[in-house]
């Protein structure tokens, strides 16, 4: 952690909101992707990125300065997205048009058919995401896009290491199934780009 | 070594040193359900790591900070009229305990002037330690009970307040009528 970030959260902790504001800024990112990825929609995402903000100021007092700003706000963010999929279960499993955002690429890319390939990949990621709970859901995002190891993802998520492992072990299988099934010739639709990513790792 | 073994190497993407990364690649020639299983895990990992990064929509920490905002005037709005509701029930106490007094003292009046100065110093002085006290308690329970516990209780409080003086003012009229 920099020395102007420990300023500004010296600040912060003292009611300057300009400081915390520096904070949001800096840290929008990896959050909004957190609460994306697991939440699926742009506009469930924004919400639960900015509770976890007004979470993270309202606890200030608590934070400990020695561990790490990112992995304490992204573990409020990762927390409040489990609670919410817990609550709205029924109702985002119900919704199909919510479903359909989550193809929306946030940024289109140059050009449109890498903006189309982008879409079909965010589809790709969220069909696997789907079938997993709520924890396995975020130790997978939380290891394969934030570099978490095992015990930072036991901090986190309030859990031991070796429930972590065997949760971990439990999605990967889940989505190792599911992509084997997304490849069989009758799923048409999402085959194109399953072939596509076997034919690029198969290049590697 | 057992199959399962390898599963778990795989899907747990276990660092292996050379001896059993060339011994898992024997496995993998023999048994399908392995090449397959290390496949699709691979390909994911692929997927995933060439994915585009969600970003949020821009002007996203100025409506987030709004917010802040937002909550915070709230939650400092709720405390005023908690302090407001505190400081009237005592103000209640103060005219209620003053009332008894002018009855019980009509005749010595100088006394009894000082004895409200005395009486409202010592309500300050009191008034003063509270917030002392209330403040950072109301600071401290806004985060852990929810606001409707507190208007709960504050309601109660009241209540208790109201059902004591009832009594009070009954048997001051009641005096009253003996007296007439
Ligand atoms: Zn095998």
């Amino acid at each position: 952690m920099c020395n102007t970030e420990q300023q500004w959260i010296a600040a912060a902790k003292t009611g300057d909101k300009d400081a915390f504001a520096k904070l949001v800024e800096k840290y929008q990112r990896p959050v909004y992707s957190v609460c994306y990825r697991m939440l699926g929609t742009p506009t469930a995402a924004e919400d639960a990125a900015q509770e976890a903000f007004i979470r993270a100021y309202q606890a200030l007092d608590q934070y400990d300065i020695s561990r790490s700003f990112a992995t304490w706000v992204l573990s409020i963010a990762s927390n409040y997205s489990i609670d919410q999929l817990r609550k709205k279960k029924v109702t985002i499993l119900s919704m199909d048009n919510e479903k359909h955002a989550w193809l929306a690429p946030p940024d289109p890319g140059p050009s449109p058919e890498k903006a189309a390939l982008q879409r079909e990949k965010l589809g790709q990621i969220q069909s696997l995401l789907t079938d997993l709970n709520e924890v396995d859901r975020a130790a997978i995002i939380l290891q394969y896009w934030h570099d978490y190891s095992y015990e930072e993802i036991a901090d986190t998520l309030d859990l031991s290491s070796s429930a972590v492992k065997s949760r971990l072990f439990r999605a990967r299988r889940l989505m190792a199934e599911k992509w084997q099934k997304m490849q069989l010739p009758s799923t048409a639709p999402v085959n194109s780009t399953a072939k596509r990513i076997a034919h690029e790792t198969s290049t590697i | 070594m057992k199959h399962q073994q390898y599963e778990t190497w795989i899907l747990l993407g276990t660092e292996l040193d050379l001896e059993q990364h060339r011994e898992l690649q024997v496995h993998l020639k023999q048994c399908s359900q392995c090449q397959s299983l290390y496949q699709a895990t691979h390909q994911i990992a692929h997927l995933f790591k060439t994915s585009p990064v969600p970003e949020p929509s821009p002007g996203f920490s100025t409506r987030c900070m709004t917010r802040i905002e937002k909550v915070e005037t709230r939650k400092s709005q709720f405390i005023l009229g908690m302090t407001l509701s505190v400081i009237s029930l005592a103000t209640l106490l103060l005219l209620s305990s003053v009332g008894l007094q002018i009855r019980a003292g009509m005749a010595q009046f100088p006394q009894l002037m000082l004895e409200m100065i005395t009486l409202v110093a010592k309500w300050i002085v009191f008034l003063n330690q509270l917030s002392h006290i209330v403040s950072p308690l109301i600071r401290v329970s806004l985060k852990l009970i929810s606001p409707i516990w507190l208007i709960t209780l504050g309601f109660s409080l009241s209540g208790i307040t109201i059902a004591w003086m009832i009594p009070f003012f009954k048997s001051r009229t009641i005096q009253r009528e003996l007296h007439s």
